[in-house]
């Protein structure tokens, strides 16, 4: 469609660069630079005007932006640019997952059984339920059925940071979401490790893969996060605590994390979740605690936002897999309040249910994980893992929701809410 | 007799004592005030035995308060055990709980008022300054055995309102700067109407015409709209000092109210005189003037028509009562302020030199919790 738009341009340049001597070949992508921007303005104005007039929070907006505006639909964003755009949304996801790391609080696990409790019933059920439907209902092999129950048992941690940011939540509740997602996050990863092995065993029998492949995907990711956390401290020491110069060096540190697992083929989700866990436990003098990351890379998440929305297969789309992926939301969803209801505690159960719809949104690191698993045998890939992304393309639109109920029910949220950009 | 909207003066054993603290809940993330004040108590699992566990004005402050105690050491058995109390709760809702009067860095719109009629009730009345008023304070409440003696002393304590406020400043900084004052809470205490001190009176009487004159004016409805820095409180059957921050420490605490209970015991054995129509016209000064330099205030003598530093009048004072500090078992408990005030070292001092060894307020406020809760 793009091409019919630019059709007549295209002729225009073509006769002038004959007497023009001056001006290049008409060009044929779009500059990366440009492209952030595009990227950028669509998903805020669609994000803004979506949360001014239904109050909807506004990552669906931006997700909606991408689903529109991506190979699903207007074909605008072209497969070729969701892949150009690739390095932005891994810095994005990558700095957000950095910051859900450096919240991972298992102090706070240490002290309060009752949360160690709730968090571990939470990463048994949701992955043995969705295992289970994936498995005896879909149908599914028993390797891609673990691989579903892999990619989609955790939260979403980067709409649950925006949708906090953006309600200014602060309480019992927010505090215990963003712990169930941390580690129901860290419980993905290594059963996505895992499943990585089996993946390669079922398909290939290549046994040799099937063991280095998940040690590769670790080690590497837990060296690539460690010498990413000791380089932004080593260097941070130096300097004046919650000094811009400090802000600089850790956004430079994750980059630079994000830059390395691409090279060597690590996931960037697990290396800057371990970055940021290892950072935080490893900080002993405060020396990086509380510096926040800039405002600035909220500019990133919407575009990872877009880019998530571009990537959703809507173009396969069947009824029954939309039934099935609905089927697959429900299990989890009832695997995640069971977890919360069953575990007791001191926060009234209204309130660990509010956790428990807290914790549904599903998005930018499945969808990640999805093609990250899928990548390893495409002819086979794709289709099997089409439950999975399709429930995080439902989730994509209602998860942020379900989150920003949670937050407002539980009358966490700030007043006014002006600040964020979820 | 009481005035309409008065209750009778409750009489209560010869100077008992009860101790309110005002204490802030922090995150622990990073050591900003954060909302937990409803979910904190909410989850308690506590059976009073050392005295209330209460909410406050906003979400991130709570309020403890004693058993009515006989003795100092009854005080410090009672606050310990609330402390201890907090802690276990504060660490299951990775809440961290810390002493001052002010947090150092807090921005208070974001404050939040907490449920319920009165909370709303005040928010309505004073606007923002509900928030604002997100400040934490000792409150000691000092037995009498009559209500005519709790206005005498009412107004014999007046007089020394600066030397509790030099004592027990904790809030240097505000808004994340340093206010150049020792206690900068009561910055924000002076912006209610009724707040101040109260009027020269000469007994029960008097109070209970004056109190019907301020109904009258429509001014206040109950004593609990009386801001004074210290007021009778006729339910408790007490002379109430309102004027404290709160300390960084339960033993710091516990050193105030054991100077409240000597210093009253002193005041009513020797009952000196007390010129309260001059004492009205140099209070606001002498309490800016503790405010603002603590210890080293220079305090106005109506009387003397003459300027004393407070340390030097505070030094005899405190050895004064040394008999009536020995006499109710509490000496022991005046030694914090006697090297407070040999050393000049007070918790005011303390966090800037906290602040001046860490470079930010996020570990000043760390370690200000740690040390509320060793």
């Amino acid at each position: 469609m793009i091409e019919r738009l630019l059709a007549p341009l295209r002729n225009v340049w073509e006769n002038l660069i004959e007497r023009l001597l001056f001006l290049p070949p008409f060009p044929e992508s779009i500059d990366s630079l440009a492209l952030f921007s595009l990227l950028l303005v669509v998903g805020l104005l669609l994000g803004e005007w979506l949360h001014a007039h239904f109050r909807w929070p506004k990552v669906i907006g931006y997700v909606l932006a991408g689903i529109v505006f991506g190979p699903s639909a207007l074909g605008w964003i072209s497969i070729e640019a969701l892949a150009q755009a690739r390095p932005i949304a891994d810095a994005a996801l990558g700095l957000l997952m950095m910051e859900v790391g450096r919240r991972l609080d298992l102090n706070w696990l240490h002290r309060n059984p009752e949360l160690l409790r709730s968090t571990l019933a939470d990463i048994a059920l949701s992955f043995a339920l969705i295992f289970a439907f994936a498995l005896w209902l879909v149908g599914l092999s028993p390797a891609w059925a673990a691989a579903t129950a892999a990619v989609t048992m955790a939260s979403a941690p980067a709409v649950v940071l925006l949708t906090i940011e953006e309600s200014r939540a602060q309480g019992q509740v927010t505090e215990r979401i963003i712990l169930h997602t941390a580690i129901s996050s860290a419980a993905s990863f290594v059963a996505f490790a895992v499943v990585l092995g089996i993946v390669h065993a079922e398909l290939s029998e290549d046994w040799l893969n099937a063991v280095v492949h998940p040690l590769w995907v670790v080690a590497g990711a837990l060296l690539v996060g460690g010498l990413g956390g000791w380089l932004a401290l080593v260097i941070a020491r130096a300097l004046p605590k919650q000094s811009l110069a400090q802000v600089f060096v850790l956004v430079a540190s994750a980059l630079l994390a994000v830059g390395i697992a691409r090279m060597l083929a690590v996931p960037v989700f697990l290396t800057l979740f371990l970055m940021g866990v290892l950072l935080a436990a490893r900080d002993r003098r405060q020396t990086l605690r509380y510096t926040d990351l800039p405002e600035g890379h909220w500019l990133l998440a919407i575009v990872l936002f877009v880019i998530v929305g571009a990537s959703l297969p809507w173009q396969e789309f069947t009824w029954l897999a939309g039934l099935q992926a609905l089927g697959l939301l429900l299990v989890r969803a009832a695997a995640k309040a069971a977890a919360l209801a069953w575990s007791g505690g001191s926060l009234p159960l209204p309130k660990r249910l509010l956790v428990g719809v807290g914790i549904q949104p599903l998005s930018a690191t499945a969808v990640f994980m999805a093609y990250e698993i899928a990548g390893l045998y495409p002819e086979v890939g794709r289709s099997a893992l089409a439950l999975p992304l399709f429930a995080a393309a439902m989730m994509e639109l209602l998860g942020p929701a379900l989150c920003r109920l949670a937050l407002s029910r539980s009358g966490e949220c700030g007043a006014g809410e002006k600040g964020g950009i979820a | 007799m009481s005035g309409k909207g008065l209750e009778n003066f409750k009489d209560s054993a010869p100077l008992s004592l009860g101790v309110e603290l005002e204490l802030q809940l922090v995150s622990r993330r990073d050591f900003d005030l954060t909302r937990g004040a409803t979910d904190l108590l909410g989850s308690l699992d506590y059976d009073g035995r050392f005295g209330e566990i209460k909410l406050e004005i906003t979400e991130s402050m709570i309020e403890i308060s004693t058993q009515a105690q006989l003795t100092v050491d009854g005080i410090a058995a009672d606050l310990a055990g609330l402390r201890d109390t907090l802690r276990r709760h504060g660490e299951r809702n990775n809440i961290g709980i810390c002493g001052g009067g002010t947090h150092p860095f807090h921005h208070w719109p974001e404050r939040r008022i907490c449920p319920g009629d009165r909370f709303s009730g005040l928010y309505q009345r004073y606007g923002y300054l509900a928030k604002q008023f997100t400040v934490f304070g000792q409150h000691i409440h000092v037995g009498c055995t009559s209500a005519d003696e709790a206005i005498w002393l009412t107004q014999a304590l007046g007089v020394h309102v600066p030397a509790f406020i030099a004592l027990s400043a904790s809030s240097p900084f505000v808004d994340g700067v340093d206010s150049f004052y020792q206690s900068a809470r009561l910055n924000a205490v002076s912006a209610f109407p009724l707040s101040g001190q109260c009027p020269p009176l000469n007994d029960w009487p008097d109070f209970c015409r004056h109190f019907e004159f301020l109904q009258g004016c429509g001014i206040a409805q109950g004593i609990k709209d009386l801001y004074w820095d210290v007021r009778p409180k006729p339910e408790f059957g007490t002379v109430e000092i309102r004027v404290c921050d709160t300390p960084l420490s339960i033993e710091q605490a516990i050193a105030l109210a054991a100077f409240a209970q000597s210093l009253s015991r002193w005041l009513l054995r020797t009952r000196p005189p007390l010129h309260t129509e001059r004492q009205a016209h140099v209070a606001r000064y002498n309490k800016f003037q503790a405010c603002r330099y603590g210890l080293d205030a220079e305090i106005s003598d109506p009387v003397g028509l003459c300027q004393q530093p407070l340390r030097q009048t505070l030094a005899p004072l405190l050895e004064a009562i040394s008999d009536d500090a020995s006499a109710l078992g509490c000496l022991h408990w005046l030694n914090p302020l006697k090297n407070q005030l040999a050393e000049g070292a007070g918790d005011a001092a303390w966090l800037r030199e906290r602040f001046r060894q860490q470079g930010n307020l996020n570990d000043v406020v760390r370690e200000a919790s740690e040390r509320l809760m060793r």
